[in-house]
């Protein structure tokens, strides 16, 4: 039986910031699995699936457009108490409340209007993960 | 459509159980390559007799097909000006106890007592056995 799981995405401005590398060198430092990689563009539907919470607020047009500004990367990592570990590690959702040391405190920042970028998806629960990786993974079982 | 030249690159079983997946897409990020694919496979023993078959004959062949088998690999289409000549730098000479400081193999490989080449990564060493290289590790996107 596998460990738990969790997704994780490296938004368009994480992968053109060259930060790829370095959100694994995270995962792998703490000697979390690195179980599935992806380079993709988000497709209308996936993000719709992804966002499905969000996909009646006047703000997801501009979350939808970032998220399309360029190639993103999907993860899937696995470890004990990875999703609330990993989550911790990404940071707080607003960049510039983020804690230093995190994902987003150490790679993000606010941009004044607009969606935010800040750099990480993480699964917030294991339901969520669960959710996530088939939209993502679409041929993993 | 009109491309810049790619490269493929595996990290070996000894670089992804080591935790240098991260570290090797961080030094091709850190140069502005593009990083255009990612994968975490298993290889099967019909890839590696494709990817090494100007080694098939060779006594030594159970020893590289043994090595690649003993885990989860990692790989990663690359592209950029001149990536293929440049990575290959990067990635050093083949034995790592030869390889210079500074590069991937002479930063994160060593000579070990059963003799096998446990080198970190596979690159590449020309634009010709990068496209054949892609179509044996991403069948899917050379349709």
């Amino acid at each position: 039986m596998a460990e738990e799981r969790t997704l994780i995405l490296v938004k368009p401005d994480g992968v053109a910031c060259g930060h790829i590398g370095e959100v694994i060198t995270r995962l792998e430092r703490r000697r979390y699995k690195i179980e599935a990689l992806k380079v993709l563009n988000a497709s209308d539907e996936q993000l719709r699936a992804h966002y499905s919470a969000l996909v009646d607020k006047p703000y997801f047009p501009g979350i939808q457009k970032f998220m399309q500004s360029g190639p993103i990367v999907a993860m899937i990592a696995s470890g004990t108490d990875i999703v609330n570990v990993f989550h911790k590690m990404v940071g707080a959702t607003v960049p510039s409340e983020a804690a230093i040391g995190t994902i987003r405190g150490d790679f993000g920042r606010s941009w004044g209007p607009g969606p935010i970028q800040n750099v990480v998806h993480s699964s917030d629960s294991i339901e969520s993960a669960q959710r996530e990786i088939p939209i993502w993974f679409p041929e993993a079982k | 459509m009109d491309h810049e030249e790619r490269t493929l690159i595996l990290v070996k079983p000894d670089g992804v159980a080591n935790g240098h997946i991260g570290e090797i897409i961080t030094r091709l990020e850190r140069r502005r390559f593009s990083i255009d694919a990612l994968k975490v496979v298993n290889a099967t023993k019909q890839q590696l007799g494709r990817h090494y078959a100007h080694l098939l004959d060779k006594p030594f062949y159970h020893e590289i097909e043994d090595y690649m088998l003993e885990g989860p690999i990692v790989a990663i289409i690359a592209s950029g000006t001149g990536i293929v000549d440049v990575f290959h730098k990067m990635a050093g000479q083949t034995d790592p106890g030869e390889a210079d400081c500074g590069t991937i193999r002479g930063d994160y490989g060593r000579d070990w007592d059963d003799g096998i080449i446990r080198n970190v990564v596979h690159s590449s060493d020309s634009p010709a056995s990068a496209e054949n290289e892609i179509t044996i590790w991403f069948p899917e996107l050379t349709k």
